[in-house]
């Protein structure tokens, strides 16, 4: 008998859960419990399956981490079509799923064993010609990664957009600075197009359910997901902002000045734009430690997800990894969600790393915080079922003989974020390394432009907050304006009011390295430095 | 170790920092205790205090409190994004303490909780008197909650409350 499971939240202090109607979706022919608002991901979570694929080489089982569509761990074939990323797949009644099996999945244990050379698909058989694709057919079934079926299903169409746009501001990323930067530009009368990956606007605000810092005249005091349903609504009434979701940027050619996106149903567009936003936020980083594939370790913004978004539980007991406001923040969503949160464990040193007062408001609910640990090893066959943790000596290298084990059935990883910066690389910027910043980031100038036509902000541009996103947005939307000669009079003045709250924003001790780094990367003159 | 590696202060180290009002005041009104010892960008509560008694000097400078002007309202308690800011006052011998409250079940008059330092140990039990949701529009929608103790003394540790079934 299938013991029937329900991981989803159905009281919560914050938040209300819009799951739609009831549907059912078939997994390898089972059926399933689904609602019309969770994404694939999200449902067969809540029905308890952790294991979504297994690994190309050595056919591990693998979950999802990051549940935003990055991390492409939970790719499995749904209705005929493989490699779908099921995170980003909203449900549909009679939905078919399955896992991708391969032949050689009786053998993976064995794989292991052997240390076989990786199956390097894409450069095998690639000569002569002709035995490419018969065997490429063969290839593929043992990587697991699927093949598409002899007759393409027929898909309904629905919202995608086909053929060429041009535009005067095209903007790749509906977070918090894409869409404050759409306001502003919007209300200048720029002709606006602003695009996402996801079903909706919003990006991580959505997820957020604390209260924001900063100056209450911009973002302070309103829970997250308010503000972003706040800048959702702003944009609706702009005419001049046209919003495409489910679309993604997949290229840029600097020759011909031409983005071209993705939409719903495999639609492509070529979209020219006198100015771009690059707006695409980051990447969440991973942790290195035995067993790090696991179902049961996801980055924090995974679980945000998965509770915030769609109100499914990640597990009944977790631990953190990291001390980042994030990691705190995280651990207070968990608490609030009724879980049970083992520990926040810490590879920094001197001092937890967030804010004061988020660690102190999940420490008085008796979550330990624990300084100068790290995670070695998570426990468990398919699922996580425990961890390792370790406490660590100067220089970060592990004390033996301190090893103990958490009893757990997920960990989260919240150790920062890298900038995303992929879109911007093909607009042949200058990038430099600033760990300060989190990773890859541009030089850029005083308007935050960092190519002759392209523009940065939020998280992409700086790992920051989401108060400082908004300000970076409202001022590229703004600087963008003037740019296209739209911008009236109050444009310099806003300018000024902006960039005044952005420098208060940043003037806390905790920002110094960030301060200095940002100085240290700004030019005068964009062009200049390009050269 | 620090309060910033262990994620609490204790009460000396808190009074030390001149955080809690003199105890004959106590005795007189509710009185708000900021335990926001940072410099970080944020100003609600100073934004929200129609006494003026809340006074940021720049956005990102810990906020001082002035007693005499302060009028218990419990605004601030609920529009502090980090959860810091606390009523506490002394009345017939019994102790109060003013939290803000983002968990489940909801709270009601009467109901018995039990009582959580700022270390999240539980130091004794209490009753909630005085529940109250607050909100300005969109801002700062939050549970404030009264609760009563026995032990006046105990109004300097309890920061956070569970509420018993």
């Amino acid at each position: 008998m299938i013991a029937i499971e329900d991981w989803r939240i159905y009281e919560h202090p914050i938040l209300k859960f819009d799951r739609g109607k009831e549907v059912t979706i078939y997994l390898d022919g089972k059926p399933l419990k689904a609602y019309k608002n969770e994404t694939v991901a999200a449902a067969l979570y809540a029905n308890g399956i952790r294991e979504f694929s297994k690994s190309i080489k050595y056919r591990r089982p693998r979950g999802f981490f990051c549940a935003i569509g990055r991390c492409s761990a939970c790719m499995m074939e749904v209705d005929g079509v493989p490699n779908v990323r099921t995170c980003v797949t909203l449900v549909r009644d009679g939905m078919r799923i399955k896992r991708q099996r391969t032949i050689a999945d009786w053998a993976a244990p064995f794989l292991g064993m052997m240390k076989l050379p990786p199956l390097r698909y894409m450069k095998l058989f690639t000569r002569p010609g002709f035995i490419y694709e018969p065997a490429m057919k063969i290839m593929r079934k043992f990587t697991g990664l699927g093949s598409y079926p002899e007759k393409v299903p027929e898909v309904a169409p629905s919202g995608g957009y086909q053929g060429e746009l041009s535009t005067e501001f095209l903007i790749v990323g509906g977070g918090p600075a894409g869409m404050s930067a759409a306001v502003e530009a919007g209300q200048q009368g720029v002709d606006t197009l602003i695009i996402d990956d996801k079903e909706k606007l919003g990006g991580q605000l959505l997820k957020q359910t604390h209260m924001f810092f900063s100056d209450v005249k911009y973002a302070a005091g309103k829970r997250g997901f308010k503000l972003g349903e706040e800048l959702v609504e702003k944009i609706s009434k702009l005419d001049n902002v046209k919003v495409m979701t489910q679309t993604s940027a997949v290229g840029y050619y600097p020759s011909e000045n031409t983005m071209l996106l993705k939409g719903p149903n495999d639609t492509t567009l070529k979209v020219k734009a006198k100015k771009y936003l690059i707006s695409t936020g980051a990447y969440e980083r991973s942790l290195v430690f035995e067993n790090n594939d696991l179902p049961g370790v996801y980055g924090a913004g995974g679980v945000q997800t998965l509770l915030n978004v769609y109100g499914v539980k990640p597990g009944n007991r977790g631990i953190l990894l990291g001390t980042g406001n994030v990691a705190l923040i995280v651990s207070y969503h968990l608490l609030q969600a009724g879980i049970e949160v083992a520990g926040v464990f810490a590879p920094s040193f001197r001092r937890v790393r967030g804010y004061f007062v988020h660690a102190a408001k999940i420490k008085r609910h008796g979550v330990p915080i624990v300084t100068r640990h790290t995670i070695v090893k998570a426990l468990g066959k398919n699922r996580v079922e425990g961890a390792i943790v370790t406490k660590l000596a100067d220089y970060g290298k592990p004390i033996p003989g301190t090893e103990r084990r958490v009893d757990c059935d997920f960990i989260c990883v919240g150790v920062g974020l890298n900038p995303a910066y992929d879109l911007v690389q093909l607009f042949n910027p200058k990038m430099v390394y600033v760990g300060a910043l989190g990773g890859m980031v541009p030089i850029r100038d005083r308007t935050y432009r960092f190519a002759e036509n392209a523009y940065i902000a939020g998280d992409c541009a700086s790992i920051e907050e989401a108060t400082t996103a908004v300000l970076e947005g409202k001022l590229v939307g703004l600087y963008a304006s003037q740019a296209l000669g739209h911008g009236d009079e109050t444009v310099p003045e806003k300018i000024e009011e902006y960039t005044r709250a952005l420098e208060e924003d940043r003037g806390s001790p905790f920002s110094t390295r960030l301060r200095e780094a940002l100085r240290d990367i700004t030019v005068e003159k964009i062009e200049e430095a390009l050269k | 170790m620090k309060p910033v590696q262990r994620g609490y202060y204790t009460r000396e180290e808190l009074e030390e920092l001149g955080v809690f009002p003199p105890r004959e005041e106590l005795e007189k009104k509710r009185l708000c205790v900021i335990e926001c010892v940072e410099e970080i960008p944020c100003n609600p509560c100073a934004a929200v205090c129609r006494s003026g008694a809340i006074i940021k000097e720049g956005l990102c400078k810990p906020p001082v409190v002035d007693w005499k002007a302060c009028i218990g309202c419990t605004m601030c308690v609920a529009a502090c994004p980090g959860m810091a800011i606390f009523m506490q006052w002394i009345e017939d011998g019994d102790g109060y303490v003013t939290m803000p409250y983002e968990l489940l079940p909801e709270p009601k008059i009467g109901d018995r909780v039990q009582l959580l330092n700022r270390k999240g140990e539980a130091v004794g039990e209490g009753m909630i008197v005085n529940p109250t949701y607050q909100a300005r529009g969109d801002a700062y929608p939050r549970w404030v909650v009264t609760v009563k103790m026995d032990d006046p003394d105990l109004s300097y540790e309890v920061r956070a409350f569970k509420i018993l079934e």
